[in-house]
């Protein structure tokens, strides 16, 4: 579905990204790790197009989308939920969600779309009128998810949604991602806590200083003795 | 009365401004011109070419809109820096070339735009207002209510409002944010106009009036908040009533010193502006 071919992508004189090669299938979920500044978050920002490729390709079922605008990206069908949650924070609850579903023109299935996220997760149906720089952290993350979801991607990138959570939260996050890719959307994510990573991906890859050093499914990785040594503690 | 009415239009004033400066990032040294081009078209169309004057409002209107959304594709969007300074340079280079181009056009002479209205004041009881003055109030209140609904009720506005708190984040949701821009720059600069097209009947239009325009609108906004609409539309009324006043209980002379000295209170006592930051709608 999603293929990035020989990718490199740079900050100025610093390269983040070199070579880098990833396919996603349709209705998988496949993981990325690595330790900090590896280039997980460029990655994802290079597919969404918020960042220009130095050198590669990516392609989005067979189509080159590489150059595109984040608007593009988001018309085809791939959204990006940004590292750190960034909910707008002086909208409300409910005008995050609109924002969410920007592109789209067909408004009666928007409300009925917002109140199915509203049945799955009550906690913001209670706050649909507060600002969402009010909400506590773990809501926030609910929002930017569920943000994401109202622009009904076929594909979801998903940045350290679990990132400074606490970790009943960060379970029902993951419940969330879980609900996500069953009703059939492809998941590509980033996440810092490689056990969770590998234990509920299909597939993963490892990213060291801008390369991919390592992949495969998850219990492949979970037995392989560099992953094990420098990202599981043994 | 007097000073509501010119209250309302300080406010069209200071919430273009404010606009540009909390979308964009720009301080907009060239508002003030938009003000002066605002009155300079009211005179052409009204004086020069005999339109209606309320139309010749209206055009001058969507002249001032026009010229900003072409300053904005043609000028800041080629721009390949966004460094503050920088901007800052090429904003006070067109705003010297805007003020230039209307003296060179019509001259450093004031000139008088004349209106449909009676010159005899309408009278209720103690008071006495001039048939011209409630015009521009009721327009400019009326602008003004139109403007808050565009922020706050309409897809525009939540495009505005996002990209105005997380320009990634907007993009990312679909936002175009240089369509955005133009858009801000465009109505910033049209409500400067239709500012300068309502007053300009009742004072007169000359090349220098943009620049205390340009001081009224920052002294607004410093009142206001940075960024904050609402700020701006209390902060215009705020600023007029302490002018009216001023004028009348210390002196007429120092009318216009007002505007610093709001500008200095403000800075000293409550640099983040009189009105609570999180007001901030756009
Ligand atoms: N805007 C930028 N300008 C310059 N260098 C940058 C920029 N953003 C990221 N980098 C550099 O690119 C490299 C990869 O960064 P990236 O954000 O992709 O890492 P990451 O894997 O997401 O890390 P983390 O786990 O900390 O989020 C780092 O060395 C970083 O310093
Ligand atoms: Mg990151």
């Amino acid at each position: 579905m999603l293929k990035l071919e020989n990718l490199t992508v740079c900050y100025g004189a610093v390269t983040a990204l070199r070579d880098v090669s990833i396919a996603v299938g349709e209705g998988e979920l496949v993981t990325l790790i690595g330790a900090n500044g590896a280039g997980k978050t460029t990655t994802l920002k290079a597919i969404s197009g918020m960042l220009p490729l130095a050198a590669g390709t990516i392609t989005f079922d067979g189509r080159k989308i590489g150059g595109a605008t984040p608007r593009q990206i988001l018309a085809l069908g791939i959204a990006h939920c940004p590292e750190g949650r960034r909910v707008l924070p002086q909208l409300t609850v409910r005008e995050n969600l609109e924002m969410g579903a920007f592109l789209r023109h067909d408004h009666a299935v928007v409300r009925s779309d917002m109140e199915r996220i509203f049945v799955k997760l009550p906690r913001l149906r209670e706050r649909v009128m507060q600002v969402a720089g009010t909400l506590s952290g773990g809501e926030q993350q609910m929002l930017a998810i569920a943000r994401s979801l109202m622009s009904r991607p076929r594909m979801i990138l998903l940045d350290e949604p679990s990132l400074g959570l606490a970790p009943n939260i960060t379970e029902i996050i993951f419940e969330i991602i879980d609900d996500i890719r069953r009703d059939g959307t492809t998941v590509l994510m980033v996440e810092q806590n490689a056990l969770a990573a590998l234990d509920m991906c299909d597939r993963c890859y490892l990213l060291e200083t801008g390369r991919v050093v390592q992949s495969g499914t998850g219990d492949q990785m979970l037995d392989d003795a560099h992953v094990r040594r420098a990202y599981l503690g043994g | 009365m007097n000073g509501v009415m010119l209250g309302s239009t300080y406010a069209l004033l200071g919430i273009g401004l404010t606009l540009v400066f909390g979308i964009m990032r720009i301080v907009n040294f060239t508002h003030g011109e938009f003000y002066a081009l605002g009155a300079y078209m009211a005179y052409l169309f009204v004086a020069q070419l005999g339109v209606n004057f309320f139309a010749a409002i209206l055009l001058a209107t969507a002249i001032g809109m026009i010229v900003g959304a072409a300053l904005e594709f043609f000028i800041l969007r080629r721009l390949k820096t966004t460094d503050i300074d920088s901007v800052m340079l090429l904003m006070i280079g067109l705003w010297i070339a805007m003020q230039n181009t209307e003296q060179l056009i019509w001259g450093g002479v004031a000139k008088l735009i004349p209106s449909p209205f009676a010159q005899q004041p309408l009278v209720f009881g103690p008071v006495s207002v001039s048939p011209l003055k409630v015009f521009v109030l009721v327009t400019a209140i009326v602008l003004l209510i139109a403007f808050h609904l565009l922020i706050n009720h309409t897809r525009l506005g939540l495009a505005m409002r996002s990209t105005f708190q997380d320009r990634d984040v907007a993009s990312l949701m679909g936002v175009n944010v240089g369509t955005i821009y133009m858009a801000t720059f465009a109505l910033g600069s049209g409500l400067a106009a239709v500012a300068g097209a309502l007053l300009g009947p009742i004072f007169l239009v000359s090349p220098t009036m943009g620049d205390l325009a340009s001081l009224k609108a920052f002294a607004i906004v410093i009142l206001g908040g940075l960024g904050s609409t609402v700020g701006a539309t209390i902060g215009g009324f705020v600023l007029a009533l302490v002018e009216e006043f001023g004028s009348g209980y210390v002196s007429a002379d120092f009318r216009d010193a007002f505007s610093f000295l709001v500008i200095v209170a403000v800075l000293i006592l409550r640099p983040q502006g009189l009105f609570a930051p999180k007001e901030r709608v756009g």
